[in-house]
């Protein structure tokens, strides 16, 4: 078990838990349109490559996907998870740096995000065993780099130390920083994933404030006074004509 | 009579999506008996759509996969970019993808409902323009079937009045809803640069109608509706016409050929039952095709005979050709002005509410534009469901990084541009003769190139764009990217059309006004293969409507 994030994974009971660690990176399939694809894809530039980065090569993961006629009104996650707890647990303090609590909101590990990243990159898509083999490097990396730093693993390393690390790779102008690019990409790509997972779950749908999916009988509502008022002055500073309702012909 | 399983029929219609369900309503309705071949499976949107359930219930919060090339929760069965076990072949240097769905209903379970009319000079480009042929139909002709057919399918939306936005009859359209904040923006930044933004015409019922309720909402079309207020021939014209006794349904039987008997009259079909990969030949005294363009064009041309060995009812060559799409490219952007925005329930119809026609006909006329034709654009603007891409370009973590999200929720604008490409020589489908699906069936090769004509335009289009979205405070995606980069692939948009057109001479078409094939007088095509040409407004209101018309005809003829 998993000695410092509580699993949040009641709905993904059936789920059992594999490691794989082995060989191969997976780069092959049919390319997949995917709404969370990284502007800057994993880098594998022919340069050498300053300091320190795992090369860690990952087995495909080959088990059954979901297919192409699910049950989409009953939906089910036919493959098995496979982050160690290791990972699982650097995830977590992770995740919670990335998106902690606040007034607004709770943090992504009490919304079960490393379990949603977990299912993610054990996921036997293409898109997705690319974010692996990123994500378990990018993972190994901080731990190597808390060892060179701190002689500590990243989890048991302080929390200034772990910022301190996190500081290095959390801002894209980092990339050009050879020494820190790599994690400064898997950082980035991190970052979307667990701010995608919380705000998709359901306390981060009232966190941000998306109002929706409720059914309405009769005429949609439309925009509140408060939002068009809102909007006239906007189109007001803009130098815009004013903003009129749309009178239907 | 012909007769299959124990039930007698005048009429095989093969496909049951919005030509072959309109087919079929409309000839059962009138008495004729028609036995109906689908090549997917039985699907029933009432029981098996995924209404309000959220992405975080989906496995990988609901994004694409390759499984589902439109998200977890799309309609589409068996199918999206590729079907299992039945490929298709690109020529050297082309680039196409074809969208197929294996279902009751086809591709009518999932598609935007978008439905604008063609105006009079869609039907008559050559006349306009001189470029292409013209359609040996008018407006003048259909309109009263584009009445007859939005009053039967549910159309809400509004008539504006402009030059691209032909009047439906009073009475016929239902109200749209409201316009969403952004879209009331861009309307007035639209004003601003002399162009209008008006309501969008979608197959949703914004009234209770038939049997059908309103639309409530909530729940993204694209998975279908299993209330019937998106317009799906799954919830409408299929069990309209099952409930006159006057229609059988064959599901999993996917046509191999078309028979031809001694006299040059189609005979009949043999198709394959996927379930168990046997073949079943059938008669039938006439036959109508409705599998979708490329797939009814694939099907003529696999079947040959003495008298057309190029493929049935293609004397004239023309089986295949004139394949065209909608030009497809976006611009997006980010406005500042409206972080941190009131919020509200904006899913609406889950549609765009606005839209913004094509402006500049005046134009062509002048010669002041390098293209011909013209596009609209479509409207992406609005708090969405949140999903994985969230995020966004946000940098840094913490706090910050969480705040910096929440302000720019509800921010970003994207504008579809969909324009009309030129019929070309370079742009066709034809047999593969070094490849069959799983079940021994020759598949198509596309062949694919763009021309100046669809560049210059999405470059007019990328241009036009990134004012509005700039007169909207808003600062500009990738305001570097070139036409050429951004015209999505051919297929991309799913509007393929053209590979059957119809025409007034024989010899340079493959169907008559009625979409009968000028060879063989009891063969129809009933599909988006019939199109002359491909006006930017999406293609599926033409295709049921002229299905409507052309199939009354055919009724009339058979209970004279």
């Amino acid at each position: 078990m998993s000695t410092i994030y509580n699993s949040k994974m009641s709905r993904r009971e059936s789920l059992k838990r594999i490691g794989t660690m082995g060989a191969v990176i997976m780069v092959g399939g049919i390319p997949v349109a995917c709404d969370t694809a990284e502007p800057e894809v994993v880098s594998l530039s022919s340069t050498p490559i300053q300091g320190h980065w795992p090369e860690i090569e990952l087995e495909a993961i080959t088990g059954p996907t979901y297919g192409t006629d699910p049950i989409i009104s009953n939906p089910t996650v036919p493959w098995s998870l496979t982050l160690t707890d290791v990972q699982r647990d650097q995830l977590a303090v992770l995740s919670d740096i990335i998106c902690p609590a606040d007034e607004r909101g709770p943090s992504a590990t009490a919304v079960g995000v490393p379990d949603v990243i977990d299912e993610w990159v054990s996921a036997p898509y293409a898109s997705q065993q690319r974010d692996r083999v990123q994500i378990i490097n990018g993972l190994q990396w901080l731990d190597d780099e808390a060892q060179l730093r701190f002689n500590a693993n990243f989890v048991s390393a302080s929390s200034q130390q772990q910022i301190k690390i996190v500081e290095d790779i959390a801002y894209r102008s980092q990339y050009d920083a050879p020494e820190f690019e790599q994690g400064a990409r898997f950082f980035s790509r991190l970052r979307r994933l667990v701010f995608g997972a919380y705000f998709s779950s359901p306390e981060g749908i009232e966190d941000i404030g998306y109002m929706g999916n409720v059914a309405i009988v009769g005429e949609y509502p439309g925009p509140t006074e408060e939002a068009m008022s809102h909007i006239r002055q906007v189109a007001d500073s803009l130098g815009l004509p004013p903003i009129t309702e749309y009178v239907v012909k | 009579m012909a007769s299959f399983e124990g039930f007698e029929y005048e009429v095989i219609i093969v496909g049951s999506g919005a030509g072959g369900g309109m087919a079929a309503h409309v000839l059962t309705e009138a008495g004729i008996k028609v036995l109906l071949l689908e090549a997917g499976r039985d699907y029933d949107p009432v029981t098996e759509t995924p209404m309000f359930q959220q992405g975080h219930e989906a496995p990988l919060r609901g994004v694409s996969t390759s499984d589902k090339n439109f998200g977890y929760y799309d309609a589409t069965v068996d199918g999206g970019w590729q079907v299992p076990g039945e490929p298709y072949s690109e020529a050297e240097d082309s680039r196409f993808m074809w969208w197929r769905a294996r279902m009751l209903g086809g591709r009518t379970n999932h598609w935007g409902r978008l439905v604008p009319r063609f105006t009079p000079a869609d039907f008559k480009p050559f006349s306009f323009d001189g470029v292409a042929m013209d359609w040996p139909v008018g407006y003048d002709e259909i309109s009263p079937w584009y009445d007859r057919c939005e009053e039967m399918i549910g159309v809400c939306g509004d008539n504006p009045g402009l030059d691209d936005t032909p009047s439906s009859s009073d009475g016929v359209l239902l109200p749209p809803p409201k316009p969403r904040v952004m879209e009331l923006l861009l309307k007035s930044a639209c004003e601003s640069l002399g162009i209008a933004a008006v309501p969008m015409r979608r197959a949703i019922l914004t009234q209770p109608k038939d049997d059908r309720q309103a639309c409530f909402w909530a729940t993204p079309c694209g998975r279908g509706c299993s209330i019937g207020a998106a317009f799906q021939t799954t919830t409408s014209l299929l069990p309209w016409a099952m409930s006159s006794g006057n229609l059988k349904i064959v599901t999993d039987a996917m046509v191999r050929e078309v028979h031809l008997n001694d006299e040059g009259q189609a005979s009949g079909v043999t198709f394959v039952n996927r379930t168990n990969g046997e073949d079943m030949r059938i008669d039938g005294d006439h036959i109508i095709l409705a599998a979708s363009a490329c797939e009814t064009a694939r099907l003529l041309l696999n079947s040959k005979s003495e008298l057309f060995p190029n493929g049935l009812a293609n004397s004239s060559g023309e089986v295949g050709r004139n394949l065209t799409d909608s030009l497809g490219a976006g611009v997006s952007g980010y406005i500042p002005a409206l972080r941190d925005r009131p919020k509200y329930n904006e899913d609406g119809h889950t549609g765009n509410h606005l839209y913004i026609p094509w402006w500049d006909r005046e134009g062509q006329k002048k010669g002041t534009l390098n293209f011909s034709r013209g596009y609209h654009f479509e409207v992406g603007a609005r708090f969405g469901s949140p999903g994985m891409g969230i995020a966004g370009s946000t940098d840094g973590y913490g706090k910050d990084a969480k705040d910096e999200i929440r302000s720019n929720y509800g921010t970003n604008i994207g504008l579809s541009l969909r324009g009309e490409m030129l019929v070309s020589d370079d742009c066709y489908c034809e047999i593969d003769e070094d490849t069959t699906d799983q079940w021994g069936i020759p598949v198509l090769k596309f062949h694919w190139k763009w021309s100046d004509q669809e560049i210059n335009q999405v470059a007019h289009g990328l241009e036009w764009g990134r004012k509005i979205i700039e007169a909207m405070g808003g600062i500009v995606n990738n305001p570097d990217r070139t036409a050429e980069e951004a015209i999505e692939e051919g297929g991309q948009i799913i509007h393929e059309v053209g590979t059957t057109r119809m025409g007034d001479d024989p010899a340079t078409s493959v169907c008559n006004q009625w979409g009968q094939t000028w060879d063989v007088d009891n063969l129809y095509v009933m599909d988006g293969g019939v199109f002359t040409t491909n006006p930017h407004k999406n293609c599926t209101l033409t295709i049921l409507t002229l299905a409507m018309r052309n199939a009354s005809r055919l009724a009339e003829q058979l209970t004279a």
